[in-house]
Parts: C-alpha cells; structure tokens; sequence
C-alpha cells in the first residue's frame, strides 16, 4: 500500500530541500508519495523541474503561510 | 537522450565560488548528469582534512551571509553528490605537488584520486566546460 511522508525541509537553502527529497525517494517504494515542506522560494519551481527531467510525477504544489507543500510521487 | 556531462574546474577558494561549484555539481549529478569537478590552485585548500567551517571557507560579505544563514555546506553538498549520482571530483597532481600534499591530507571520501590537467582537459572535451 502506498505512503505518504513528509519532510519539513523549512529553514533550508537552495538546494537542500531538492538533496533531501532526493535522498528520501532513495528509501521509499515506487507509487509513495513524499511531501516536502519547503521555505525557500527557488523549490517551487526547481523540485517540479527536477521531477520532470528524472521522470517522477508531480502530485500537488500549494502555497501555504511562508512556505510551500510540494507532493511528489515516486515513479520507478 | 544522455545529458552531455558536466565539468567543472575549480581553481578560486572564495567561499561564493567554492559554493556554486558544490551547487552545481550535486544539482546536476542528481539529475542524472554525469559530472566531473577538478579542483586546483587555492580551491584544494578549501578540502584539507579537519578544518572548521570558519577556517575552511574564506570571501566576502556573501561569504558572511553564507555562514550567518547556515547555507548547505559546500563539502556536504559535493559529498550528496557522490552519494545521489554520478560525481567525481579530481584533485590537481600539481596544486597537490606545490603545497607538497598527498591526497590524505584532503577530507576523506570526496575525491576519486589526484588528476594531471592535461587528461581532465582530454576528458572535458565530450562535455560543457566551466571554471570558476
């Protein structure tokens, strides 16, 4: 069954939540999903960029109070 | 379609510019871009073994605002890069040679080995190119 975890990468720079959501897609199973929290503005477009180039699939992106919730699905 | 390989030669030890270099290696080695960094001159004495952070990365005010915001550490960043993809970096046989260095005496795990000039030059040639 699929999961779903999150990072609170909150407080990181460019390009530390990008790093941490990709060490963790390492961990989890093809069709989880993992949401990362996110402060800084540049992972609103670099992690759905990222997503595209290496082929996983984007869930959901929303801003939120000062920062961002980007979902993200792994694919292979 | 492969993506064309990325070679970087890092010769300043400027903290801004040692930063952009971990920057962009990590990004693009996790995008599954094969790349490549060469480091030399004043940049290989921001690897030597055991150095604190306020004695490894030296600059100016952006150094500063580096260090103040506790930005990703270039060392780490390189180090993710390895882990994550396709990585290496090369210490110059002659910036090793002039400080009268062995490889051991850079920070463990982060080096694929001591490299002369002229293969990286030979080897960047089925790639794109960039110095800092």
């Amino acid at each position: 069954m699929a999961t779903r975890e999150t990072i609170d990468a909150r407080g990181a720079y460019c390009p530390g939540p990008l790093m941490e959501l990709i060490a963790k897609l390492k961990l989890v199973q093809v069709g989880d999903e993992i949401e990362v929290l996110s402060s800084d503005k540049g992972s609103a477009n670099d992690i759905p960029e990222w997503i595209k180039k290496v082929h996983h699939e984007m869930v959901g992106i929303t801003q939120q109070d000062g920062y961002w919730s980007i979902v993200v699905r792994k694919a292979k | 379609m492969a993506s064309i390989p990325l070679f970087i030669l890092l010769c300043s030890g400027e903290h801004e510019k040692v930063q952009m270099a971990a920057m962009m290696a990590s990004v693009a080695a996790v995008s599954e871009r094969p790349v490549e960094v060469f480091v030399s001159m004043n940049a290989i004495l921001a690897f030597e073994k055991g150095l604190a952070a306020d004695k490894r990365y030296h600059g100016a005010a952006y150094s500063k605002l580096l260090k103040d915001k506790k930005a990703p550490d270039p060392l780490v960043l390189f180090q993710q890069g390895r882990e994550l993809g396709d990585l290496k970096l090369w210490a110059c046989s002659m910036a090793l040679d002039v400080k009268g260095w062995e490889l051991d005496r850079l920070e463990d795990g982060l080096f694929d080995g001591a490299l002369g000039l002229t293969k990286f030059l030979s080897d960047a040639e089925s790639g794109q190119f960039v110095t800092l």
